[in-house]
């Protein structure tokens, strides 16, 4: 009977852990990253007397985070994926917003900057149409100067996100750290660490975000590094990364005094480093070459003929530096006087032998091979094409990660129609092992008063 | 017993199909609203480059068609000289006439100077400014001159100016004023000029007349070449007015938005989202828990 007795009270112990565990299931129901816990209950050793043996009842040996660590580690490297691709797309559809053909961009001011040479040649001292020239040329050199300009300054503003992510990066590497020690501390105590077990997957789920990030788990710890071995996170340890502006003024990314940032290629500061160090640099020299080669080609068809005043043309843009380098941003008219277009091929006021020079700048393909409407053509289908397979690439990252979370929550999300299940089935059983007290204890009331009465 | 256990929370993957769906309204929304399915490079980066270079031949045939239309002006001035020349020569056939008396050949002479102002007039004929027979000078070219022997002088010059009408087709759309008016031979103002001085001394009138022939036979070979260029300028115009309506189909075919399977799409958007919204109701609002007592 005291066998039964024990028994009974161990399964009222048990199964009011149980209830604990359903209890706090429920309660982070909505909390992000958390894993459910499932009661893993044990029967007791039993007690052996002569032939018979007893159970000595139950008890809770453990309360188990449900978790698939490999799963986990497939969500965050996707993550990381997402955060590169969403950086890269937003950043880019920025970019793309400076060449929308929507009537002022490059490429119209182009067609008109031609038209106007088209309609000065059938009257080439009028000073109406030469004004229509300058006006169309310092359009043109407006819409290019402005894109320029634009993309620095996008250029600029991509810089301080890189560098508040890496400030970001920091103070998770910190707190991951910490929470590493907070596990080691608890585990070697043989104590449930999976709240912060938890916290911690939550943490390096938005490290992923930010930065490539790989694991290495050691014992209860685990170390961090990006995919190229740049240490994040080793047990307590957190590496800081620092900034420091490069000649450009662009701000490089240093880790224990090397230069990672050409390292960094996934996360957010992955795609933002890619547009701020590859995309738009790499459109700046583009926009370089088409005003450059405008420039000069201008220059030297004026140069080749004789203006209003019999006088060989002078530059018509401001001329570019040799290399090429800012031509863009600085693209300018250098004249202001419409008589200072060289129509004349002859000096006459009224030859227009010159402008043909002018017109075949349309047809030439020295930018990059290319005529320079062509050359535009060829950045719009780049830029574009850069923003459509981003963004195709996004969504197919983002479809993988969602099936990922699925999983995750398939294994470890709280359901509360099993939730509901357990709550009834450990109530009822808390009943039945109370009715089992409550038995007993009538038998030991009978045997006590046997006799008195 | 082992089931599957699903996701228990369905809320992440009905709100990015919702917002995928809203995107895909937005989407459909502006291509009917701009009628391109083209809004932004990214939509077809391809068909974005070909805009760009649809758009510049498109600008490029607008601003030849504008040359061509501006060119078209020396021919009528021609045939007004050769009436005119025609005018002299009868003039001067009739004052070959021997029985015309002194006052009337003075007559006949005096008209014919007024037909010489307006020889020269026509000779200094300018359009937007400019003279159209000064060759590239951009002086009036026919003057009075006491030294010319006709009493008119050329101040241009032997220049020609051409027109880019299409690409790698230009044309040359005048001729040097010299060369129509005072070429040797068919001289213009000299023979009209002599034709007066011999109405006026009655001698060398049929001579002079057969001057004036000679001028109206130049005059009007030189209109040939004005007929020609008006000729390919005709023909030019068509084809760059047939190059526009080919360039705007094509622009049409590369952007256009099919606005039948838009506004299917816009449909089947709004359908689908009624739909996930309605899902996005029902879900998760009951559990087992609603059911113990």
């Amino acid at each position: 009977m005291d066998s039964g007795y024990y028994a009974a009270c161990s399964a009222l112990k048990t199964q009011t852990s149980a209830l604990d565990i359903v209890a706090n299931n429920v309660a982070n129901v909505s909390t992000a990253g958390y894993s459910r816990k499932q009661p893993q209950f044990g029967e007791n050793p039993p007690i052996v007397l002569g032939q018979l043996t007893f159970g000595t009842g139950v008890s809770l040996e453990n309360a188990a985070s449900i978790r698939d660590p490999i799963l986990q580690i497939r969500i965050q490297q996707e993550t990381g994926t997402q955060g590169e691709l969403s950086a890269f797309v937003n950043a880019m559809q920025q970019v793309q917003t400076q060449f929308n053909n929507q009537g002022n961009d490059i490429g119209t001011q182009l067609s008109a900057l031609f038209a106007s040479i088209s309609q000065l040649s059938t009257s080439p001292a009028s000073i109406a149409l030469r004004q229509g020239v300058l006006t169309a040329a310092s359009n043109l050199a407006s819409s290019i100067s402005t894109t320029a300009n634009n993309l620095e300054s996008q250029q600029a503003n991509l810089d301080l996100s890189v560098t508040q992510s890496v400030d970001q990066v920091n103070t998770l590497t910190q707190q991951i750290a910490k929470v590493n020690g907070q596990i080691a501390a608890l585990e070697n105590l043989h104590q449930d660490a999976s709240a912060f077990i938890d916290q911690r997957d939550v943490l390096v789920g938005q490290l992923s975000n930010l930065i490539d990030v790989s694991q290495i788990k050691t014992e209860s710890q685990i170390s961090l590094t990006t995919s190229n071995g740049t240490a994040l996170v080793a047990g307590t340890q957190a590496f800081t990364l620092t900034t420091q502006p490069d000649p450009s003024g662009l701000e490089h990314i240093f880790s224990q005094g090397n230069d990672v940032t050409s390292q960094l290629n996934s996360g957010q500061l992955g795609g933002l480093l890619q547009v701020r160090d590859h995309k738009i640099p790499s459109l700046l020299v583009s926009l370089n070459t088409l005003a450059a080669g405008i420039s000069n080609s201008f220059n030297a068809a004026n140069a080749s003929g004789f203006d209003l005043n019999g006088h060989q043309g002078a530059d018509i843009f401001v001329p570019p530096a040799a290399s090429g380098a800012g031509a863009a941003a600085g693209m300018a008219v250098a004249i202001t006087d419409p008589a200072l277009i060289a129509a004349s091929s002859d000096g006459s006021a009224g030859s227009n032998g010159n402008l043909a020079n002018f017109s075949a700048i349309h047809d030439q393909t020295t930018f990059n091979g290319e005529t320079p409407s062509d050359f535009y053509g060829s950045l719009i289908f780049s830029i574009g094409n850069d923003v459509s397979s981003g963004s195709i690439e996004q969504q197919a990252s983002q479809l993988v990660l969602q099936q990922l979370q699925d999983q995750r929550g398939s294994i470890s999300g709280v359901s509360l129609d099993e939730e509901a299940g357990n709550l009834v089935q450990y109530q009822r059983a808390y009943d039945a092992a109370a009715r089992v007290v409550d038995t007993v204890n009538q038998m030991l009331e009978t045997l006590i008063n046997m006799g008195t009465t | 017993m082992s089931s599957i256990r699903v996701n228990p929370n369905v809320l992440p993957d009905l709100l990015s199909a919702l917002a995928q769906t809203r995107q895909q309204e937005s989407t459909a929304t502006l291509e009917l609203a701009t009628g391109s399915r083209i809004n932004q490079p990214s939509d077809d980066p391809a068909g974005a480059a070909q805009i760009v270079s649809n758009r510049d031949l498109g600008s490029q045939a607008d601003s030849f068609l504008r040359s061509i239309t501006n060119v078209k002006t020396a021919d009528s001035t021609l045939s007004s000289v050769v009436t005119a020349l025609q005018r002299a020569i009868s003039l001067g056939v009739q004052g070959a006439n021997g029985t015309l008396s002194s006052s009337d050949r003075a007559d006949v002479a005096g008209e014919l100077s007024g037909i010489q102002q307006q020889l020269i007039s026509l000779a200094n004929t300018s359009y937007q400014g400019e003279f159209i027979f000064a060759g590239t000078a951009t002086t009036q070219p026919f003057v009075s001159s006491s030294t010319s022997s006709s009493g008119i002088s050329y101040q241009g010059n032997a220049g020609t100016n051409s027109v880019q009408v299409g690409s790698n087709y230009s044309l040359q759309i005048n001729q040097a004023g010299s060369q129509i008016f005072s070429a040797a031979g068919g001289d213009v103002f000299q023979s009209v000029a002599d034709l007066i001085t011999a109405l006026q001394t009655n001698s060398g009138i049929g001579n002079a007349v057969t001057a004036v022939r000679g001028a109206f036979d130049h005059v009007t070979s030189q209109r040939v070449f004005y007929g020609n260029a008006v000729n390919q300028l005709n023909a030019q115009q068509n084809y760059l007015n047939s190059e526009k309506v080919d360039l705007s189909n094509a622009a049409n075919s590369i952007a256009g938005a099919d606005i039948a399977k838009t506004a299917a799409t816009l449909n089947q958007a709004e359908v689908a989202l009624n739909a996930e919204l309605a899902a996005m109701g029902k879900i998760s609002q009951n559990s087992l828990f609603d059911y113990l007592k």
